[in-house]
Protein backbone atom coordinates (compact mmCIF):
# COMPACT_ATOMS: atom_id res chain seq x y z
CA UNK A 1 0.00 0.00 0.00
CA UNK A 2 3.02 2.27 0.18
CA UNK A 3 2.47 2.66 -3.56
CA UNK A 4 0.00 5.40 -2.65
CA UNK A 5 2.99 7.61 -1.90
CA UNK A 6 3.03 9.30 -5.28
CA UNK A 7 4.70 12.55 -6.19
CA UNK A 8 1.37 14.21 -5.49
CA UNK A 9 1.93 13.50 -1.82
CA UNK A 10 4.24 16.41 -1.32
CA UNK A 11 2.02 18.91 -3.08
CA UNK A 12 -0.80 20.36 -0.98
CA UNK A 13 -3.99 20.77 -2.94
CA UNK A 14 -5.34 24.25 -3.46
CA UNK A 15 -8.89 23.10 -2.81
CA UNK A 16 -9.08 20.46 -0.12
CA UNK A 17 -12.77 19.81 -0.79
CA UNK A 18 -12.30 18.93 -4.43
CA UNK A 19 -8.96 17.14 -4.41
CA UNK A 20 -7.49 14.88 -1.77
CA UNK A 21 -4.56 15.84 0.36
CA UNK A 22 -2.29 13.07 1.50
CA UNK A 23 -2.11 11.95 5.07
CA UNK A 24 0.09 9.35 6.72
CA UNK A 25 -1.33 6.71 9.04
CA UNK A 26 0.51 7.29 12.33
CA UNK A 27 -1.33 4.72 14.45
CA UNK A 28 -4.08 2.11 14.17
CA UNK A 29 -6.23 1.13 17.14
CA UNK A 30 -8.35 -1.98 16.79
CA UNK A 31 -11.73 -1.21 18.38
CA UNK A 32 -13.68 -4.38 17.54
CA UNK A 33 -13.29 -7.31 15.17
CA UNK A 34 -14.34 -5.17 12.19
CA UNK A 35 -13.73 -1.61 13.35
CA UNK A 36 -10.45 0.25 13.78
CA UNK A 37 -9.48 3.83 14.42
CA UNK A 38 -6.91 5.29 12.06
CA UNK A 39 -4.88 8.23 13.30
CA UNK A 40 -3.77 10.39 10.42
CA UNK A 41 -1.42 13.31 9.94
CA UNK A 42 -1.20 15.34 6.76
CA UNK A 43 2.08 14.90 4.98
CA UNK A 44 2.21 18.63 4.40
CA UNK A 45 2.80 20.30 7.80
CA UNK A 46 1.04 23.51 6.79
CA UNK A 47 -2.04 21.51 5.78
CA UNK A 48 -2.02 19.85 9.20
CA UNK A 49 -1.58 23.17 10.98
CA UNK A 50 -4.43 24.80 9.09
CA UNK A 51 -6.86 21.89 9.08
CA UNK A 52 -9.84 22.22 11.39
CA UNK A 53 -13.24 20.58 11.68
CA UNK A 54 -16.33 20.77 13.82
CA UNK A 55 -17.74 17.84 15.81
CA UNK A 56 -20.00 15.78 13.57
CA UNK A 57 -18.29 16.55 10.26
CA UNK A 58 -16.77 13.92 7.99
CA UNK A 59 -13.97 13.49 5.48
CA UNK A 60 -13.95 11.64 2.21
CA UNK A 61 -11.22 9.03 2.45
CA UNK A 62 -9.60 8.48 -0.91
CA UNK A 63 -7.74 5.36 -1.99
CA UNK A 64 -6.44 5.39 -5.56
CA UNK A 65 -7.76 2.41 -7.42
CA UNK A 66 -10.57 1.81 -4.94
CA UNK A 67 -12.46 5.08 -4.66
CA UNK A 68 -13.74 7.16 -1.78
CA UNK A 69 -15.75 6.61 1.39
CA UNK A 70 -17.34 9.16 3.68
CA UNK A 71 -16.02 8.66 7.20
CA UNK A 72 -16.94 10.72 10.24
CA UNK A 73 -14.12 12.30 12.19
CA UNK A 74 -13.97 10.66 15.59
CA UNK A 75 -11.16 12.65 17.20
CA UNK A 76 -11.07 15.79 19.30
CA UNK A 77 -11.63 18.92 17.22
CA UNK A 78 -9.39 20.78 19.67
CA UNK A 79 -6.47 18.51 18.92
CA UNK A 80 -4.64 19.92 15.91
CA UNK A 81 -1.79 17.48 15.40
CA UNK A 82 -3.74 14.41 14.33
CA UNK A 83 -7.10 13.37 12.90
CA UNK A 84 -8.95 10.21 13.90
CA UNK A 85 -11.33 8.17 11.78
CA UNK A 86 -13.07 5.14 13.22
CA UNK A 87 -13.81 2.88 10.28
CA UNK A 88 -15.96 -0.20 9.93
CA UNK A 89 -14.77 -2.49 7.19
CA UNK A 90 -17.91 -3.06 5.17
CA UNK A 91 -17.36 -1.85 1.61
CA UNK A 92 -14.79 -1.92 -1.13
CA UNK A 93 -12.90 1.16 0.06
CA UNK A 94 -12.99 0.44 3.78
CA UNK A 95 -11.94 -3.18 3.26
CA UNK A 96 -8.95 -1.84 1.35
CA UNK A 97 -8.26 0.54 4.24
CA UNK A 98 -8.23 -2.46 6.57
CA UNK A 99 -5.15 -3.74 4.73
CA UNK A 100 -3.17 -0.53 5.29
CA UNK A 101 -0.42 -0.26 7.85
CA UNK A 102 1.17 2.47 9.92
CA UNK A 103 3.27 4.59 7.58
CA UNK A 104 0.99 4.12 4.59
CA UNK A 105 -0.59 7.19 3.03
CA UNK A 106 -4.19 7.88 2.04
CA UNK A 107 -6.02 10.85 0.60
CA UNK A 108 -8.44 13.05 2.51
CA UNK A 109 -11.00 15.52 1.19
CA UNK A 110 -12.93 17.63 3.61
CA UNK A 111 -14.13 18.38 6.14
CA UNK A 112 -17.70 18.16 4.90
CA UNK A 113 -21.16 18.49 6.31
CA UNK A 114 -23.01 20.07 9.16
CA UNK A 115 -21.95 19.71 12.77
CA UNK A 116 -23.47 19.10 16.18
CA UNK A 117 -24.70 22.40 17.67
CA UNK A 118 -22.14 22.54 20.47
CA UNK A 119 -22.45 26.30 20.92
CA UNK A 120 -26.24 26.45 20.79
CA UNK A 121 -26.34 23.66 23.40
CA UNK A 122 -24.48 25.69 26.01
CA UNK A 123 -26.44 26.01 29.22
CA UNK A 124 -28.58 23.00 28.37
CA UNK A 125 -28.69 19.42 29.59
CA UNK A 126 -27.36 17.09 26.92
CA UNK A 127 -28.72 13.61 26.33
CA UNK A 128 -26.69 11.60 23.84
CA UNK A 129 -28.31 8.38 22.61
CA UNK A 130 -26.04 6.34 20.43
CA UNK A 131 -25.70 2.81 19.16
CA UNK A 132 -22.97 0.73 17.57
CA UNK A 133 -20.85 2.60 15.06
CA UNK A 134 -22.94 5.70 15.82
CA UNK A 135 -20.63 6.64 18.68
CA UNK A 136 -17.60 7.74 16.62
CA UNK A 137 -19.39 10.80 15.12
CA UNK A 138 -20.42 11.76 18.65
CA UNK A 139 -17.05 11.30 20.32
CA UNK A 140 -15.86 14.78 19.23
CA UNK A 141 -18.91 16.21 21.03
CA UNK A 142 -17.93 14.33 24.17
CA UNK A 143 -14.41 15.71 23.95
CA UNK A 144 -15.77 19.20 23.37
CA UNK A 145 -18.02 18.92 26.41
CA UNK A 146 -15.12 17.61 28.50
CA UNK A 147 -13.03 20.63 27.57
CA UNK A 148 -15.93 23.00 28.25
CA UNK A 149 -17.76 21.09 30.98
CA UNK A 150 -18.81 24.20 32.90
CA UNK A 151 -20.80 25.43 29.91
CA UNK A 152 -23.24 22.52 29.97
CA UNK A 153 -25.76 21.18 32.45
CA UNK A 154 -26.31 17.49 33.09
CA UNK A 155 -24.72 15.36 30.37
CA UNK A 156 -25.78 11.77 29.78
CA UNK A 157 -24.42 9.31 27.25
CA UNK A 158 -26.66 6.31 26.66
CA UNK A 159 -24.78 3.94 24.41
CA UNK A 160 -25.70 0.50 23.16
CA UNK A 161 -24.07 -2.18 21.06
CA UNK A 162 -24.85 -5.65 19.85
CA UNK A 163 -22.65 -7.36 22.44
CA UNK A 164 -20.04 -6.25 24.96
CA UNK A 165 -17.35 -7.07 22.39
CA UNK A 166 -18.89 -4.57 19.98
CA UNK A 167 -18.70 -1.57 22.28
CA UNK A 168 -16.61 1.32 20.95
CA UNK A 169 -13.94 2.95 23.13
CA UNK A 170 -14.71 1.10 26.40
CA UNK A 171 -11.36 2.14 27.87
CA UNK A 172 -12.45 5.79 27.70
CA UNK A 173 -15.73 5.53 29.64
CA UNK A 174 -14.10 6.01 33.02
CA UNK A 175 -12.39 9.22 31.85
CA UNK A 176 -15.70 10.48 30.53
CA UNK A 177 -17.37 9.70 33.84
CA UNK A 178 -14.66 11.48 35.75
CA UNK A 179 -15.27 14.50 33.55
CA UNK A 180 -18.85 14.60 34.80
CA UNK A 181 -20.62 12.69 32.06
CA UNK A 182 -23.09 10.02 33.09
CA UNK A 183 -22.13 7.09 30.84
CA UNK A 184 -24.75 4.34 30.64
CA UNK A 185 -24.03 1.32 28.51
CA UNK A 186 -26.33 -1.40 27.26
CA UNK A 187 -25.94 -4.43 25.02
CA UNK A 188 -28.59 -6.25 23.01
CA UNK A 189 -27.42 -9.67 24.04
CA UNK A 190 -24.91 -11.15 26.42
CA UNK A 191 -23.84 -14.15 28.36
CA UNK A 192 -24.07 -14.33 32.13
CA UNK A 193 -20.75 -12.55 32.68
CA UNK A 194 -21.83 -9.08 31.54
CA UNK A 195 -22.64 -6.96 34.61
CA UNK A 196 -24.38 -4.16 32.72
CA UNK A 197 -27.75 -3.59 31.11
CA UNK A 198 -29.20 -5.93 28.50
CA UNK A 199 -31.92 -4.49 26.30
CA UNK A 200 -32.08 -1.85 23.59
CA UNK A 201 -31.09 1.81 23.77
CA UNK A 202 -34.49 3.48 23.29
CA UNK A 203 -36.12 1.45 26.03
CA UNK A 204 -33.83 2.83 28.74
CA UNK A 205 -35.14 6.38 28.47
CA UNK A 206 -37.53 5.74 31.33
CA UNK A 207 -34.54 5.32 33.65
CA UNK A 208 -33.50 8.96 33.32
CA UNK A 209 -34.99 12.15 34.67
CA UNK A 210 -35.10 14.34 31.59
CA UNK A 211 -36.14 17.96 31.90
CA UNK A 212 -37.81 18.52 28.53
CA UNK A 213 -37.55 22.30 28.86
CA UNK A 214 -33.79 22.35 28.86
CA UNK A 215 -32.59 19.10 27.30
CA UNK A 216 -31.02 18.71 23.88
CA UNK A 217 -30.99 15.18 22.46
CA UNK A 218 -28.24 14.10 20.06
CA UNK A 219 -28.58 10.72 18.42
CA UNK A 220 -26.65 8.64 15.93
CA UNK A 221 -26.74 4.96 15.10
CA UNK A 222 -28.80 2.61 12.97
CA UNK A 223 -31.85 4.41 11.62
CA UNK A 224 -34.19 1.94 13.28
CA UNK A 225 -32.63 2.84 16.64
CA UNK A 226 -32.83 6.56 15.88
CA UNK A 227 -36.51 6.21 15.05
CA UNK A 228 -37.33 4.77 18.46
CA UNK A 229 -35.01 7.19 20.27
CA UNK A 230 -37.00 10.01 18.69
CA UNK A 231 -40.30 8.40 19.71
CA UNK A 232 -39.02 8.28 23.28
CA UNK A 233 -37.74 11.86 23.18
CA UNK A 234 -41.04 13.13 21.78
CA UNK A 235 -42.97 11.12 24.37
CA UNK A 236 -41.06 13.14 26.98
CA UNK A 237 -42.16 16.37 25.25
CA UNK A 238 -38.70 17.37 24.09
CA UNK A 239 -39.30 19.96 21.36
CA UNK A 240 -38.51 18.92 17.80
CA UNK A 241 -35.97 21.71 17.53
CA UNK A 242 -34.01 20.30 20.48
CA UNK A 243 -33.46 16.93 18.83
CA UNK A 244 -30.48 16.47 16.50
CA UNK A 245 -29.85 13.44 14.33
CA UNK A 246 -26.78 12.37 12.41
CA UNK A 247 -27.76 10.18 9.50
CA UNK A 248 -25.75 7.48 7.85
CA UNK A 249 -26.54 7.33 4.18
CA UNK A 250 -24.69 6.24 1.10
CA UNK A 251 -22.56 9.34 0.54
CA UNK A 252 -20.41 9.39 -2.58
CA UNK A 253 -19.46 12.85 -3.77
CA UNK A 254 -19.65 14.86 -0.56
CA UNK A 255 -21.03 17.84 -2.46
CA UNK A 256 -24.70 17.10 -3.05
CA UNK A 257 -24.29 16.45 -6.74
CA UNK A 258 -24.52 12.67 -7.18
CA UNK A 259 -27.82 12.09 -5.33
CA UNK A 260 -26.82 8.85 -3.62
CA UNK A 261 -27.59 10.19 -0.18
CA UNK A 262 -30.80 12.05 -0.93
CA UNK A 263 -33.47 12.13 1.75
CA UNK A 264 -36.55 14.06 0.64
CA UNK A 265 -35.25 17.45 -0.47
CA UNK A 266 -31.97 17.00 1.38
CA UNK A 267 -28.60 15.58 0.50
CA UNK A 268 -27.13 14.04 3.64
CA UNK A 269 -23.57 14.88 2.55
CA UNK A 270 -24.30 18.56 1.96
CA UNK A 271 -27.28 19.39 4.16
CA UNK A 272 -26.28 16.88 6.85
CA UNK A 273 -25.15 14.56 8.21
CA UNK A 274 -26.38 16.39 11.32
CA UNK A 275 -29.98 17.55 11.02
CA UNK A 276 -32.27 19.28 13.43
CA UNK A 277 -35.23 16.95 13.67
CA UNK A 278 -37.90 19.50 12.74
CA UNK A 279 -36.35 19.59 9.26
CA UNK A 280 -36.35 15.81 8.95
CA UNK A 281 -39.72 15.06 10.46
CA UNK A 282 -41.81 15.09 7.25
CA UNK A 283 -39.52 12.43 5.76
CA UNK A 284 -38.85 10.42 8.85
CA UNK A 285 -40.50 7.11 9.59
CA UNK A 286 -41.91 6.96 6.07
CA UNK A 287 -41.71 3.56 4.50
CA UNK A 288 -38.93 3.31 1.90
CA UNK A 289 -37.54 6.77 2.69
CA UNK B 1 -40.29 -7.58 59.59
CA UNK B 2 -41.39 -5.21 56.87
CA UNK B 3 -44.81 -3.71 57.49
CA UNK B 4 -47.48 -3.14 54.82
CA UNK B 5 -46.97 0.61 55.30
CA UNK B 6 -43.30 0.27 54.38
CA UNK B 7 -44.30 -1.70 51.31
CA UNK B 8 -46.78 1.03 50.36
CA UNK B 9 -43.97 3.59 50.58
CA UNK B 10 -41.93 1.47 48.18
CA UNK B 11 -44.89 0.88 45.87
CA UNK B 12 -45.55 4.61 45.69
CA UNK B 13 -42.10 5.14 44.22
CA UNK B 14 -43.45 3.45 41.09
CA UNK B 15 -45.44 5.86 38.98
CA UNK B 16 -48.21 3.50 37.93
CA UNK B 17 -49.01 2.52 41.50
CA UNK B 18 -49.74 6.18 42.20
CA UNK B 19 -52.85 5.77 40.04
CA UNK B 20 -54.26 3.31 42.54
CA UNK B 21 -56.68 4.33 45.25
CA UNK B 22 -55.41 3.99 48.84
CA UNK B 23 -57.55 0.90 49.43
CA UNK B 24 -56.09 -0.73 46.34
CA UNK B 25 -52.57 0.01 47.52
CA UNK B 26 -53.47 -1.56 50.87
CA UNK B 27 -54.72 -4.68 49.10
CA UNK B 28 -51.52 -5.03 47.08
CA UNK B 29 -49.32 -4.31 50.08
CA UNK B 30 -51.10 -7.07 52.01
CA UNK B 31 -50.09 -9.65 49.40
CA UNK B 32 -46.55 -8.35 48.88
CA UNK B 33 -43.23 -8.60 50.59
CA UNK B 34 -39.86 -6.97 50.18
CA UNK B 35 -36.98 -9.21 49.33
CA UNK B 36 -33.29 -8.41 49.38
CA UNK B 37 -31.23 -10.43 46.96
CA UNK B 38 -27.46 -10.61 46.97
CA UNK B 39 -25.38 -10.38 43.83
CA UNK B 40 -25.53 -13.66 41.88
CA UNK B 41 -28.43 -14.95 43.99
CA UNK B 42 -31.08 -16.75 41.95
CA UNK B 43 -34.65 -15.52 42.40
CA UNK B 44 -36.16 -18.21 40.25
CA UNK B 45 -35.13 -20.71 37.62
CA UNK B 46 -36.63 -21.83 34.36
CA UNK B 47 -39.29 -24.40 35.12
CA UNK B 48 -40.15 -23.03 38.58
CA UNK B 49 -43.79 -22.41 39.32
CA UNK B 50 -44.93 -18.86 38.71
CA UNK B 51 -45.52 -17.60 42.21
CA UNK B 52 -44.71 -13.89 42.25
CA UNK B 53 -44.72 -10.78 40.14
CA UNK B 54 -41.60 -8.73 40.91
CA UNK B 55 -40.73 -5.06 40.83
CA UNK B 56 -37.14 -3.88 41.11
CA UNK B 57 -36.62 -1.16 43.70
CA UNK B 58 -32.83 -1.17 43.74
CA UNK B 59 -30.16 -3.00 41.77
CA UNK B 60 -30.34 -5.03 38.60
CA UNK B 61 -31.96 -8.38 37.88
CA UNK B 62 -30.95 -10.42 34.82
CA UNK B 63 -33.34 -12.67 32.96
CA UNK B 64 -31.61 -15.67 31.42
CA UNK B 65 -32.60 -18.55 29.22
CA UNK B 66 -30.47 -21.64 29.10
CA UNK B 67 -29.69 -22.62 25.52
CA UNK B 68 -28.08 -26.03 24.95
CA UNK B 69 -24.51 -25.68 23.68
CA UNK B 70 -24.53 -21.95 24.46
CA UNK B 71 -25.19 -21.86 28.16
CA UNK B 72 -27.13 -19.12 29.87
CA UNK B 73 -28.07 -16.33 27.49
CA UNK B 74 -29.00 -13.06 29.12
CA UNK B 75 -32.03 -11.69 27.34
CA UNK B 76 -32.91 -8.67 29.46
CA UNK B 77 -32.02 -6.84 32.62
CA UNK B 78 -34.70 -5.35 34.81
CA UNK B 79 -33.62 -2.02 36.30
CA UNK B 80 -35.18 0.01 39.14
CA UNK B 81 -38.94 0.53 38.65
CA UNK B 82 -39.05 -2.28 36.11
CA UNK B 83 -41.38 -5.25 36.42
CA UNK B 84 -40.38 -8.83 35.75
CA UNK B 85 -42.07 -12.17 36.12
CA UNK B 86 -45.19 -10.60 34.59
CA UNK B 87 -46.31 -13.82 32.97
CA UNK B 88 -47.18 -15.10 36.45
CA UNK B 89 -50.22 -12.81 36.37
CA UNK B 90 -51.37 -14.05 32.97
CA UNK B 91 -50.19 -17.63 33.19
CA UNK B 92 -50.20 -19.74 30.07
CA UNK B 93 -47.39 -22.15 30.69
CA UNK B 94 -47.56 -22.07 34.50
CA UNK B 95 -43.82 -22.41 34.66
CA UNK B 96 -41.08 -19.83 34.48
CA UNK B 97 -39.79 -19.57 30.93
CA UNK B 98 -36.68 -17.66 32.01
CA UNK B 99 -34.55 -17.60 35.11
CA UNK B 100 -33.88 -14.48 37.17
CA UNK B 101 -30.57 -13.72 38.89
CA UNK B 102 -29.42 -10.62 40.73
CA UNK B 103 -26.52 -9.00 38.90
CA UNK B 104 -25.75 -6.89 41.97
CA UNK B 105 -27.19 -6.53 45.45
CA UNK B 106 -30.82 -5.69 44.82
CA UNK B 107 -34.14 -4.99 46.49
CA UNK B 108 -37.37 -6.22 44.93
CA UNK B 109 -41.04 -6.23 45.80
CA UNK B 110 -42.62 -9.66 45.33
CA UNK B 111 -46.37 -9.62 44.79
CA UNK B 112 -48.15 -12.92 45.19
CA UNK B 113 -49.38 -13.51 41.66
CA UNK B 114 -52.41 -15.72 42.32
CA UNK B 115 -53.69 -13.43 45.04
CA UNK B 116 -53.19 -10.45 42.76
CA UNK B 117 -55.27 -12.16 40.07
CA UNK B 118 -57.98 -12.87 42.63
CA UNK B 119 -57.93 -9.26 43.81
CA UNK B 120 -58.27 -8.10 40.21
CA UNK B 121 -61.20 -10.48 39.65
CA UNK B 122 -62.94 -9.25 42.76
CA UNK B 123 -62.35 -5.55 42.17
CA UNK B 124 -62.44 -4.62 38.52
CA UNK B 125 -61.31 -1.04 39.15
CA UNK B 126 -58.11 -2.44 40.59
CA UNK B 127 -58.01 -5.09 37.88
CA UNK B 128 -58.32 -2.49 35.12
CA UNK B 129 -55.33 -0.46 36.35
CA UNK B 130 -53.18 -3.52 36.97
CA UNK B 131 -53.99 -5.19 33.65
CA UNK B 132 -53.64 -1.96 31.68
CA UNK B 133 -50.20 -1.47 33.16
CA UNK B 134 -49.25 -5.06 32.55
CA UNK B 135 -50.34 -4.63 28.93
CA UNK B 136 -47.96 -1.65 28.67
CA UNK B 137 -45.16 -3.72 30.14
CA UNK B 138 -45.81 -6.59 27.74
CA UNK B 139 -45.96 -4.17 24.80
CA UNK B 140 -42.68 -2.63 25.90
CA UNK B 141 -41.03 -6.06 26.16
CA UNK B 142 -42.42 -6.99 22.75
CA UNK B 143 -40.81 -3.89 21.28
CA UNK B 144 -37.48 -4.71 22.94
CA UNK B 145 -37.72 -8.24 21.57
CA UNK B 146 -38.52 -6.98 18.07
CA UNK B 147 -35.53 -4.64 18.11
CA UNK B 148 -33.30 -7.42 19.40
CA UNK B 149 -34.63 -9.70 16.66
CA UNK B 150 -33.91 -7.07 14.03
CA UNK B 151 -30.30 -7.21 15.19
CA UNK B 152 -30.06 -3.57 14.27
CA UNK B 153 -26.32 -3.26 14.80
CA UNK B 154 -25.53 -6.18 12.51
CA UNK B 155 -26.31 -4.75 9.09
CA UNK B 156 -23.04 -3.12 8.10
CA UNK B 157 -23.77 -2.90 4.40
CA UNK B 158 -26.39 -0.27 5.09
CA UNK B 159 -24.03 1.64 7.37
CA UNK B 160 -21.13 2.39 5.06
CA UNK B 161 -20.86 6.01 6.11
CA UNK B 162 -19.25 5.68 9.48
Amino acid sequence: MAAFQTTAVSTPRANHWLEPNWAEITAIANETSDVSTYWLKFVDPSMQANYSFKPGQFNMIHLPGFGEAAISISSDSGERDKIGHTIRFVGNVTRAVSRLKVGDVIGLRGPFGTSWPVEEMEGKDIFIASGGIGLPPLRPVIYHIMRNREKYGKVTLLYGARTARDLMYPSEYENWRQAGIDVEVSVDRSDANWPGRVGVVPMWFYQFRIDARKTVVLTCGPEIMIRFVIFEALARRIPLENIYVSLERNMKCGQGSCGHCQLGPYFVCKDGPVFRFDALQPYFNLEEF
Amino acid sequence: MVTPDQIIIELQKISWFRELKPEHLQKIAAISHLRRVAANEVLFREGDSEDNLYIVIEGRIALNIFVPHRGKVRIYTAEPLDVFGWSSVTPIIHQRTAGATAVMDSLVIAIHAEKLRQACDEDHDLGYVVMRRLANIVASRLLVTRLQLLDMFANPESQNVK
